[in-house]
């Protein structure tokens, strides 16, 4: 869908969005160190928290007595699940999990859960001391760290309380109703035509697995608030405001978890950290305000690293069954999946409903039949979003790579095959979008496809190559209240921020000089907390759509200035009069008479059109402080009006070439490559940095990154930095980027974005299968290549 | 154009720069108050303080005061033995450009320079630090000679939520402090010890290499 709806939306001639090295307007208070994230805030008289965390899987804290630890010098308050102050608070952040529990109470369901009790006391140290002196009596129940064994009919029931479903995917879709709870399992089973006569009418049948290991959120920035209440004069009715930090963009949760107007809830800082679609409140970020309120004093209450390692992927297990014909066109899909269900309050986003998100809507195939078992677990929690967890959308990606092999075809003229048309599931037509993110991918890696260990380098290893499509996803369902501001002659953009991970902002004002025919240093940025614009919305898909809102912004505002100096020069003060003090008024420029049709605005002049040379500045063209508001959004984009991939537009490819060493069972992955479609190239630098995290987050958590628990105890072993390996510097590879611009999204200009969609769990994988012939399931470690290939470990 | 946002912040280089210089010159360079940490009685002197551990606290370790020579300038703290570097510059010396991510000397976020080489705040102990010539990245921010890989970083987009990129920062400088005309594989090399979970790895390169070419008189391509 273009974008036709909205003003200049097919503007050709760009003078600033599309720019490259324009500083972000917070990057120099983060390059200086001047950048303050929650747990940086250090304030004089300032208490800290720890809450009592479990040791075990999985256990129930029977009773507590706090007697000693409350008598330890420099202990100033220690509150427990039964406190009423504890009792009365419910959180107000996001989350998508099952019914309601209260905000903490007596029940570990992971190991490091917190539970039970909250000590505040003069320093970490004295907290620490006083949880050690706590005498705890735990009831230690049987934990689930092994979907395979929670599932099973006699496995404990760790959440028999509750019997919903997850959220996504419930009913069934198209089916039948889901079958109820049983044990630990929840059911999402989805029904699209008929699988049975699909695999009656293929030629080939196949039959895989496919494995996706849990992946660390990792927010580099330990999640932690302080909070302090204070006299507030412009607002003494109520008793204290409360202060706090580290809650970032959730000042309004906190407002109602406490019962306070948004006035009387101060929070000034910008800075998130990594927040990649997830967006839940820790604990830790919930609990200062209460406890400075019980002390007086402000308080202090930051995670560990060790805390810190929740999962942004959860745990799932494929089975796949896949019917085609001798072309290789996919007559049949089965999808048996086991995915974890975390802990309560776990995020069910990516685990279930993949057939209302798209993997299997691009395919002409309508025969769909997935059944997936959600099953109940200790092993951790999800919060929100699951921003790596495209919708199982690899599952598809291996299915093309097989039947390549079978068939001695290239995966890239399988995919064409089996990618339907622009307009729905039985449509013929080339997608546009495709056909060129394709053709310029085959460029860009020489791509010349082997068969499964055909090809050697010159250095003897095997060669592997891989190929993916997707679509572009984008949250054009978003809506933002946006304000500009003439002030004194300077354009003003309020926003509350955050700065989060992407260059939403940048992105925004670019666009707003753009359309006002400015530079982009000349767009004031006010951040202010109290500011209702925040572009957040789904990476760059979010950038583009608030985009969208600002340029309708902007140009009611261009608007408002036209007609401002029309006015002035219409009816221009009187010398010496008119004017109070000060200095006299700047004379108007030559608008007497004209229409706003007749004027335009050129590098911050309000100029002619007929004679461009002919103008004033903003300053000098009006003496009005103008506003312009907007609220709304951009024209939905396909994926939302189109069944989520049953009609596609804008489309990106991805590409992996590896070395695999057969005699180490190392893997290199010699580069990576992307040609992505956005629509239209906003801001180019931050695409481009969007395309290597996901590429880089990809490759980790196919290489490198896992969690291992203990069996026995349920206890994770490798949470922290040293045992859970991130890719550093000389890990990362080379990755290869290309930007079509077909103007074909609904945002801004054609803009689309591509959030997260070039997120991937098998690319290498497949890659590596292409270089040895063998599976090796994520992460592939060399001890796990080498075991693929029936070696040994070298050493 | 300048503007104060939240919690003190500063959107130009030249402002970032004031209020780093700020926050340095605001370290007192004599304690005038000792504060029991376990139990926050404030005494006028140290002397006070080691009688009230005597006192009220027998058994406990009482804090100790170090002389440390930041950013180029001499200032007592008053910290217990075991705090960390890292632990005495955010809670004791607000500087808390330093910042603390995996606390296993692990990430790089909490580098800071000590005696011309890079290390890693969360790995020292404050007492251990005596005498030594330590720079964080508030000082290299507050440097005018530093300017052009600030600037560079921020052109570059060599950061994105931004918590590691101190880190990143003080790694650079220490490159360019002993290779003023760095390869890409020597920047690499250099900053291997840290990581940023955005994937910010290639702009490093850049912004260090153009910073480099700046700063020996080289010029920018826009």
């Amino acid at each position: 869908m273009a974008d036709i709806a909205g003003v200049n939306g097919q503007r050709e001639q760009f003078r600033v969005v599309g720019q490259r090295n324009l500083p972000g307007k917070l990057s120099y208070t983060i390059a200086s160190g001047v950048a303050q994230f929650g747990n940086d805030f250090v304030l004089p008289d300032m208490l800290h928290a720890k809450f009592l965390r479990s040791p075990y899987a999985n256990a129930r804290v029977v009773s507590v007595d706090t007697e000693r630890a409350r008598a330890l010098p420099g202990v100033a308050d220690i509150v427990t699940w039964l406190d009423e102050d504890i009792v009365r608070i419910s959180s107000h952040g996001e989350s998508f999990g099952p019914g309601t529990r209260p905000w903490i109470d007596n029940i570990a369901d992971q190991e490091g859960a917190e539970v039970a009790v909250i000590v505040v006391a003069e320093d970490e140290d004295t907290c620490d001391r006083a949880l050690e002196m706590l005498d705890v009596q735990w009831e230690v129940l049987p934990h689930i760290v092994d979907l395979h064994r929670g599932r099973q009919p006699d496995a404990y029931v760790i959440r028999p309380q509750v019997r919903e479903a997850p959220t996504f995917g419930a009913p069934g879709m198209g089916g039948p109703p889901n079958p109820p709870k049983r044990g630990n399992v929840a059911y999402s089973n989805m029904i699209s035509g008929d699988a049975e006569a699909g695999f009656d009418a293929a030629s080939h049948i196949i039959e895989y697995d496919l494995y996706t290991p849990a992946f660390a959120a990792h927010l580099p920035n330990p999640s932690g608030s302080v909070a302090w209440w204070f006299d507030d004069p412009y607002h003494p009715e109520g008793g204290k405001s409360l202060h706090i930090e580290g809650a970032v963009r959730e000042r309004m949760a906190i407002a109602m978890m406490y019962g306070l107007p948004p006035e009387k809830t101060v929070q000034e800082g910008l800075f998130m950290g990594g927040k990649y679609c997830d967006w839940g409140l820790r604990k830790s970020q919930e609990i200062t305000p209460l406890l400075a309120r019980r002390t007086g004093r402000p308080v202090r209450c930051v995670n560990t690293r060790e805390d810190m390692f929740d999962f942004i992927m959860k745990q799932r297990y494929v089975h796949m069954k896949v019917g085609f014909n001798e072309e290789g066109l996919i007559t049949a899909v089965e999808d048996d999946s086991i995915a974890d269900g975390g802990v309560w309050g776990s995020s069910s986003f990516g685990n279930v409903g993949d057939l209302t998100q798209g993997p299997y809507n691009t395919l002409k195939c309508k025969n769909v039949t997935q059944r997936m078992e959600i099953v109940d677990s200790n092993r951790g929690k999800m919060y929100v979003s699951g921003q790596h967890c495209p919708f199982n959308w690899d599952s598809i990606t291996m299915a093309i790579h097989l039947i390549a092999e079978k068939l001695g075809r290239d995966p890239i003229d399988i995919a064409r095959l089996n990618l339907h048309g622009p307009n729905s599931q039985d449509d013929i037509d080339p997608v546009p979008s495709f056909e060129a993110c394709v053709e310029a991918g085959k460029k860009l890696m020489g791509w010349q496809w082997h068969r499964a260990g055909a090809k050697r380098l010159p250095d003897g290893r095997l060669h592997g190559a891989s190929f993916r499509y997707q679509m572009c996803p984008r949250h054009s369902f978003s809506s933002y209240n946006c304000k500009l501001e003439l002030r004194n002659g300077v354009v003003h953009m309020p926003t509350q921020g955050p700065l989060f991970g992407v260059f939403a902002v940048e992105c925004n004002a670019m666009v707003v000089a753009e359309e006002l025919g400015l530079s982009y240093d000349d767009i004031q940025i006010d951040f202010d907390y109290r500011e209702t614009f925040t572009p957040v919305g789904g990476g760059s898909d979010g950038t583009t759509a608030s985009a969208w809102v600002m340029k309708e912004c902007a140009n009611i505002l261009k608007l408002r200035i036209l007609e401002a100096a029309i006015e002035y020069a219409n009816d221009p003060p009187v010398p010496g009069f008119g004017h109070g003090f000060g200095p006299p008024p700047p004379p108007p420029g030559p608008f007497r008479g004209l229409a706003p049709d007749d004027l335009d605005i050129v590098e911050g002049r309000v100029v002619l059109k007929s004679d461009p040379s002919q103008g004033v500045p903003f300053k000098q063209a009006t003496p009005k402080n103008l506003f312009a508001t907007y609220s709304g959004r951009p024209p939905l984009a396909l994926w939302v009006t189109g069944q989520m991939g049953k009609q596609l537009d804008t489309m990106n490819t991805a590409y992996c070439e590896v070395a695999v060493d057969e005699e180490t069972g190392e893997v290199e992955i010699l580069r990576f490559g992307v040609v992505a479609d956005p629509g239209k190239v906003m801001r180019p630098i931050s695409l481009e940095s969007q395309i290597d995290q996901v590429m880089f987050f990809s490759q980790g958590c196919q290489l490198l990154e896992d969690f291992v628990y203990d069996e026995k105890t349920g206890v994770k072993l490798n949470n922290n930095m040293i045992d859970y390996k991130k890719p550093g510097m000389m890990d990362v590879p080379r990755v290869d980027r290309e930007f079509l611009e077909t103007r074909a999204g609904n945002a801004a200009y054609g803009s689309n974005g591509i959030s997260h969609s070039l997120a991937n769990t098998h690319l290498a994988i497949i890659a590596i299968y292409n270089a040895i012939g063998v599976w090796v399931d994520p992460p592939a470690t060399p001890d796990k290549v080498l075991s693929a290939l029936n070696k040994d470990m070298p050493f | 154009m300048e503007s104060k946002i939240g919690a003190g912040m500063t959107l130009t280089q030249e402002a970032a720069q004031r209020r780093v210089a700020d926050i340095i010159s605001a370290i007192p360079v004599v304690l005038t108050e000792y504060r029991c940490p376990l139990c926050a009685r404030v005494f006028p002197g140290y002397s006070g303080l080691r009688e009230h551990y005597e006192a009220e606290h027998a058994g406990a370790i009482a804090p100790i005061v170090v002389m440390l020579m930041l950013n180029g300038k001499g200032c007592e703290v008053l910290i217990e033995p075991h705090w960390t570097l890292k632990r005495t510059l955010q809670f004791r010396l607000g500087l808390t450009g330093t910042k603390h991510m995996c606390d296993k000397g692990v990430c790089g976020s909490c580098t800071v320079i000590m005696d011309g080489r890079p290390v890693l705040a969360c790995q020292i102990l404050t007492a251990e630090c005596e005498g030594r010539d330590i720079q964080t990245i508030e000082g290299i921010a507050a440097d005018p000679k530093w300017k052009p890989l600030i600037d560079a970083y921020c052109r570059w987009d060599a950061m994105q939520c931004g918590y590691c990129t101190t880190g990143f920062l003080v790694t650079a400088k220490a490159l360019l402090d002993r290779n003023p005309n760095p390869t890409e594989r020597e920047c690499r090399e250099a900053l291997a010890g840290n990581i940023c979970i955005c994937g910010t790895y290639p702009r490093h390169s850049q912004a260090i290499i153009e910073a480099a070419a700046a700063m020996s008189g080289g010029g920018v391509d826009g």
